[in-house]
């Protein structure tokens, strides 16, 4: 679903922040990016989305190429940010309807998707106000509500967990789960490491922009009985 | 005292990083060029300083030019520094930062005070500058009038700045209530500027009676008085160019007293005025139901561009003013009695009517630069249309839609206003229309080139979006080197007809318009692909 391909990114020309990753994703798969601050998490994901561009290496989604055909690309995924920095003088419900437009979901589907995960956020009876008075956690919620609602083949998401409350947070949880089951696959970053262990198929971790491990926690872990946290640690700890 | 410096330093360096954001350092000689850029801009005034001084030097006055370029320039200041005074007490995001600081509440007005001081004073040096430096040379150096000119200039910002705080900060407080805030803030800073620059005009207004300006003539400083009865400080400073310490004295103490009263006043505006404002910012603003509704892509994205655009007051604000400076003028001139209806009718003006009404149509293509801020404008939303599947061709294409929607209601406006005061016929509107077509195909096309190579996204207060910074003095330049090709072909056609003319300078810009296609989608939508923001 997903192939990054020696991808590095340098940022003016002096600041490796992505060197040389590589990583495939198979569809129906739950991957956690986890890594220390200023790591390359979200740079990665930046350049997978093609917010920016890779300096090197091919980035394809669904088998297409997102620098040779980025709308096609596109239509394959949504994102969710680390920040939920969105223009947003208007209502809820118009950035919905907004986000259903572009993704082309039909009416009677973006009915039911907008209920279903604004009801389960708590955040229906809010759709009708402006964004700009959302609490932070609410605007997150509006956000993973809008990127659910193509159904994307492949959800990417950006330190999800940050700023929900546990009841929210838990909903997250099952809608990935859920998508998975459903045969989407999602791709998300966490600092959260209890919640990569939990939920994910596979754990990829970077450390200075390096791909230090991408494998099933069972394969990482290598029969030890040390915890993820333990292994992490250890693992991108500076000499 | 090391607060209000710190703050200072902060709030002018914000400032000029954002003009100064993305110069392409790797090739000097481009760095230093993009930054003389405005300095060309300072041609048009230099000749409207020289050719004041030339009539003023022949009734044997040379000083007005100065009592004149300084009254113009109080009113320019307060024209723009409403605005933008606004803009970064009400709605810059480091308030929220610097309200929580342990300084005091005059510290921070001051410190807010420093961007619009250099603001003014680049203004300031524009007119007023070259008027004091043509006038310590052109007859002789003058050292003295030139040094004492310089120290004038440097304190000609602080009286129009703080008469606009003092205006705005309560005027705010006044209106920033209630629901509907933004349009408050818009129609109100609207109706103070009109207030404020008719009542200028109103100050300043000679009547000319012959025979009183031959009375007045025969005493010393008799014009002098006569231009600046009303407004005092311009004869202090006059007579303080021209060597008077006394008048001197007077002008700079006159400064320190208002900021002195603005410094009596800073504690209660701040707590009156920004506290409550920004308090209740965050008012529920609930109406309409859910809806499912379903409209075309390319809607969608030119109604959130013309949102982003009406939501913010700055950018509406900026985008209303520049657009009909012409019936802004028009109506304050008309009041004040400057201008009357019968000039309009009259025989010496018939051939210029089409040039007049071309002119006043095309306004929102000439003045404003909306394209040139299209992505700044959505600041750090940018990413948010990158990661939807629109291919950056129609990214670029919708904003341009935008700024083309946006200027031809203006121009539709503008159009039936002027009809209605000019005799103007059927070809003339004709004609008229089909110029402003043309330059607003073009500007709108190539100006989103100028921010697509500047993206500026990182801004703290919308001003700086859409006015302080260099994209707005490119996309100037770029009209007054398109202009200049233009007045020259004028010139060259000059034995033809005023129809005739029209109709091949609007060619003209067709052809250009055509020539930015190729620019904005050959070369530019690469580009656009690699901002990052
Ligand atoms: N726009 C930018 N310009 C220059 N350097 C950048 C830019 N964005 C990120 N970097 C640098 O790239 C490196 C990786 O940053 P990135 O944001 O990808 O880290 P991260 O893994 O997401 O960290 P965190 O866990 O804190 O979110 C950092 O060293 C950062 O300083
Ligand atoms: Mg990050």
């Amino acid at each position: 679903m997903l192939l990054v391909k020696n991808v590095s990114k340098v940022y003016d020309n002096k600041k490796k922040a992505v060197d040389n990753l590589s990583l495939e994703i198979k569809k129906g798969e739950i991957i956690g990016f986890i890594g220390p601050n200023g790591a390359g998490k979200t740079t990665t994901i930046r350049m997978i989305t093609g917010i920016i561009a890779p300096t090197q290496g091919t980035i394809e989604i669904n088998g297409i190429d997102i620098s040779k055909e980025p709308v096609g690309a596109k239509k394959n995924f949504t994102f969710v940010p680390d920040h939920p920095t969105i223009f947003d003088a208007v209502k809820g419900i118009d950035y919905l309807n907004f986000i259903a437009d572009i993704h082309e979901v039909p009416i009677q589907q973006r009915k039911e998707r907008i209920e279903r995960f604004t009801k389960a956020f708590q955040i229906y009876d809010a759709l009708t106000q402006t964004i700009n008075s959302y609490s932070h956690g609410m605007k997150q919620k509006l956000l993973v509500s809008g990127a659910l609602l193509p159904n994307p083949n492949l959800f990417i998401l950006d330190e999800p967990m940050v700023g929900l409350d546990p009841h929210s947070a838990k909903i997250l949880k099952d809608i990935m789960r859920d998508h998975c089951q459903k045969g989407g696959t999602v791709f998300f970053s966490s600092h959260v490491l209890e919640v990569v262990e939990n939920l994910c198929h596979r754990v990829a971790i970077i450390h200075r922009g390096k791909l230090i491990a991408c494998d099933t926690l069972e394969n990482i872990k290598k029969n030890s009985t040390a915890t993820l946290e333990e292994i992490f640690l250890e693992m991108t700890k500076d000499e | 005292m090391n607060k209000f410096i710190a703050l200072t330093k902060i709030q002018i360096k914000d400032f000029f990083s954002k003009y100064t954001q993305h110069l392409n350092v790797k090739n000097k000689f481009l760095g230093i060029l993009t930054m003389l850029l405005p300095a060309l801009l300072i041609l048009p005034a230099i000749q409207l300083a020289l050719t004041l001084y030339d009539s003023f030097s022949m009734i044997g006055y040379p000083e007005l030019t100065i009592t004149y370029i300084y009254i113009a320039n109080v009113m320019l200041m307060l024209f723009a520094g409403i605005p933008f005074i606004i803009s970064i007490f009400f709605y810059s995001k480091d308030l929220r930062l610097i309200a929580t600081l342990p300084v005091k509440e005059d510290t921070i007005v001051f410190s807010k005070l420093a961007s619009v001081y250099i603001y003014l004073l680049a203004i300031g040096c524009f007119f007023l500058g070259t008027s004091v430096v043509i006038y310590g040379t052109i007859d002789g150096v003058k050292v003295l009038s030139l040094i004492l000119g310089i120290m004038a200039l440097l304190i000609s910002p602080l009286l129009p700045m703080i008469i606009s705080t003092l205006i705005v900060l309560p005027f705010m407080s006044l209106i920033g209530r209630g629901r509907k805030r933004n349009m408050l803030v818009i129609v109100g800073n609207l109706v103070l500027i009109a207030i404020v620059i008719g009542v200028q005009l109103l100050m300043t207004r000679i009547q000319m009676q012959p025979d009183a300006i031959n009375n007045l003539l025969s005493q010393e400083d008799g014009l002098l008085r006569l231009i600046g009865h009303k407004f005092p400080p311009s004869i202090w400073l006059t007579k303080m160019i021209q060597g008077s310490l006394l008048d001197g004295g007077l002008f700079i103490l006159l400064n320190l007293a208002f900021i002195v009263v603005l410094k009596l006043f800073a504690k209660k505006l701040y707590s009156a005025a920004l506290l409550k404002f920004n308090q209740e910012g965050s008012a529920l603003i609930e109406k309409g139901k859910i809806y499912y509704k379903s409209r075309s892509i390319g809607i969608q994205i030119i109604k959130r561009h013309i949102a982003i655009i009406t939501s913010n007051p700055t950018f509406l604000l900026n985008t209303v003013l520049t657009m009909f400076i012409p019936i802004l003028m028009f109506v304050l001139t008309s009041l004040t009695g400057e201008l009357s209806g019968d000039l309009f009718n009259s025989e010496a003006l018939e051939p210029y009517i089409i040039y007049i009404y071309t002119i006043v149509v095309s306004t929102p293509a000439i003045m404003g630069s909306l394209s040139a801020t299209a992505i700044t404008r959505e600041g750090k939303a940018f990413w948010e249309t990158k990661v939807l599947p629109i291919s950056a061709r129609d990214n670029i294409k919708y904003r341009i839609y935008t700024t083309l929607i946006i200027n031809f209601t203006g121009s539709i406006i503008l159009g039936v206003a002027a009809a209605y005061y000019l005799p103007v016929n059927f070809t003339m509107i004709l004609l008229a229309a089909a110029f402003c077509i043309a330059t607003t195909l073009f500007f709108s096309t190539i100006d989103i080139a100028i921010n697509i190579q500047r993206p500026l996204l990182n801004w703290s207060s919308p001003t700086a979006a859409v006015k302080n910074n260099l994209n707005i003095m490119l996309s100037l330049l770029l009209r007054v080197i398109t202009g200049g090709i233009g007045f020259l072909l004028y010139k060259m056609m000059s034995s033809l007809g005023a129809n005739t003319i029209i109709g091949v300078l609007s060619a003209f810009f067709i052809i250009l318009y055509i020539v930015a296609i190729y620019i904005v989608y050959g070369i530019y939508e690469r580009k656009f692909v690699d901002i990052a923001p």
